[in-house]
């Protein structure tokens, strides 16, 4: 982690060198943000962040609550100001070219705040005019937005009549009304039924092809479903980046192999130990079967030996896997690090 | 412009969605209509221009019903978090305040209306006032004060609702800030002579005495036109503010 925002901190400082390369950034780059600060009063909400979103890039943003998420999603979105710090958006500064930043962006709020007393239709048309569409363009971009987030049966319902789900779809799709470079979502499936977030979902990943997408959530198989990249924020600060598979290495400890087998407990143990890259085996009497855990080297996969080992000497077999860890290992890992009570990284 | 457009047309349109909308209107109506009848009951032989009681009959619930109007502007936008959404989209917050305050004294002015045509009313079943008793142009100059006070007193709402969260605290305060604005007229026996004499140039009761005998005064105009538009640009900064908290 701390080699990765070297590295990053790096091409910052070489951006700035000539004209042509900021701007061959300004493209590559939809969001690039510089020691981004927010201090409510004596409270230090978003504490020096920097980091780059890609264009076309799918970025999940994760944290506990209070980490300053919502924070930074709202100075994304030129909801609030910062303290301090330099934000970019598609080229173009957040703060000095307001108008222009809000017209590239499709931002959905935490909670989804919609006109409750309006029909859906009126709604959009409404939401489409004061983002600067009109006539024809319109009238098809409605159309389109009503088509992709499945809307046509609601459409002359009044939204304050709506579930949860549909609500969501309707933020969402007032969020895409202008067709924007770059969509901000902050808690896009927070609430939501299983079914309907698995829409969610689907929609969002179809948006990747257009747009560029910062998404927060607290669903971690989420992040790992959706998400190309994960920026993980803790009390302030940007603590882990990186893609979720990547993250999930980065704390991996010594693979340890579980299998369940029926045989003489102690041959088994005797022969799984002298197995190459086998450092421990534990073991465990399960009626018949025994369930034995073998702690192994990093970066070894013994399993198709333990299966041929099995096979030679006649052994039923019930199971065997590798222990996985996952997105919230490294979350609770990396938040509680920040906390003072995790473990290293490195 | 469109921008402005299409916020000012959405604000007056959300007033009729609401039964709020037309329940305050039918008190409304319904009580100034009352006022302005025990008005020409109790005076039947006197002079009393019919204007100026068609005028006291409008003013005397003016301060509430503007409050339960502004008082929703900005508030419900807070409380409901679609301030969020509104800001951030491609509008500038003069549009934002304009807009609503267009769509607030749109509202008013169609709730007012009516009970204009009352005094019509009055002069088409009265057989002693005929429609040629009613005096045009002091009619037009009771329209234009109290479009005056309304355009004042709205802005003075939105800026109220503007700094809550809760509808009701915004209207409690719009009825107490309006309510002083009234009563600074009042003082004017109280004060030494020359501060006295200030204050009834702005006093409200004064000005509404003037243009109800049809005599229309430049001072009152300039008075309400100046402090509507240092109220809009105060609710357009206090608005700009929030980003900055």
């Amino acid at each position: 982690m701390a080699s990765l925002t070297g590295k990053r901190k790096r091409d910052n400082n070489t951006g700035s060198t000539c004209a042509g390369f900021i701007f061959v950034q300004s493209v590559i780059y939809m969001i690039k943000v510089a020691n981004l600060t927010k201090r409510y009063g004596r409270k230090t909400a978003v504490d020096d962040v920097s980091f780059e979103v890609k264009r076309g890039e799918i970025v999940g943003f994760l944290g506990p609550n209070g980490a300053g998420k919502t924070t930074t999603m709202r100075i994304l979105s030129t909801f609030l100001s910062a303290t301090g710090g330099v934000i970019e958006i598609g080229g173009m500064d957040i703060f000095r070219e307001s108008m222009e930043v809000r017209r590239r962006i499709g931002y959905l709020p935490e909670n989804t705040p919609l006109y409750e007393d309006m029909r859906v239709i009126e709604y959009l048309r409404y939401r489409a005019r004061l983002k600067g569409l009109h006539g024809a363009s319109l009238r098809s971009r409605i159309d389109k937005v009503i088509d992709s987030c499945d809307l046509s049966s609601v459409a002359r319902t009044i939204i304050g009549r709506l579930s949860k789900g549909y609500k969501k779809r309707v933020g969402l799709a007032d969020a895409l009304v202008h067709e924007p470079d770059l969509l901000i979502l902050d808690e896009p499936t927070i609430g939501l039924d299983p079914n309907q977030l698995r829409n969610i979902r689907s929609l969002i990943r179809n948006l990747a092809d257009r747009h560029t997408v910062l998404l927060s959530t607290h669903i971690l198989s989420e992040v790992e479903m959706i998400c190309e990249r994960v920026l993980i924020i803790s009390d302030g600060k940007i603590v882990a980046s990186d893609t979720p598979a990547n993250l999930v290495g980065l704390i991996r400890g010594n693979p340890r192999i579980i299998t369940e087998i029926k045989g003489d407990c102690s041959e088994i143990v005797r022969k799984f130990e002298a197995i190459t890259g086998v450092t421990r085996v534990s073991s465990k009497a399960l009626a018949q079967w025994n369930r034995i855990v073998c702690e192994c080297e990093k970066g070894t996969d013994v399993r198709s030996e333990i299966f041929r080992i099995a096979l030679q000497n006649g052994w039923d077999l019930r199971e065997l896997t590798e222990e996985k860890q996952n997105l919230e290992d490294v979350f609770v890992s990396i938040t509680a690090l920040e906390n003072g009570n995790g473990q290293t990284l490195k | 412009m469109g921008r402005f457009f299409n916020i000012w047309m959405r604000e007056l349109g959300i007033c009729f969605l609401s039964p709020i909308a037309y329940v305050t209107m039918v008190i409304y109506l319904g009580l100034s209509g009352w006022a302005f009848m025990q008005g020409v009951e109790r005076n039947v032989g006197s002079d009393e221009p019919l204007q100026i009681l068609l005028l006291a009959s409008l003013f005397f619930l003016l301060p509430i019903l503007v409050a339960v109007i502004t008082m929703r502007l900005f508030a419900e936008e807070k409380k409901s978090g679609t301030i969020e959404t509104l800001m951030t989209a491609p509008v500038t917050e003069a549009e934002i305040v304009l807009g609503k305050y267009a769509g607030a004294i749109g509202f008013l002015i169609i709730v007012i209306a009516p009970g204009v045509a009352s005094l019509f009313l009055l002069a088409l079943l009265s057989p002693a006032i005929g429609i040629t008793d009613i005096d045009m142009g002091a009619l037009a100059a009771v329209c234009a004060i109290l479009l005056l006070v309304s355009a004042l007193f709205v802005a003075v709402g939105l800026v109220v609702s503007l700094l809550s969260k809760n509808q009701i605290v915004a209207a409690m305060a719009g009825i107490c800030v309006n309510g002083i604005i009234l009563a600074i007229g009042y003082m004017e026996s109280l004060l030494p002579m020359h501060a006295g004499k200030f204050i009834s140039y702005m006093s409200i009761e004064n000005h509404l005495l003037d243009f109800g005998r049809g005599s229309i005064d430049t001072r009152p105009v300039i008075f309400y036109a100046s402090t509507t538009i240092f109220m809009l640009f105060t609710a357009i900064r206090l608005l700009g503010l929030r980003r900055w908290r």
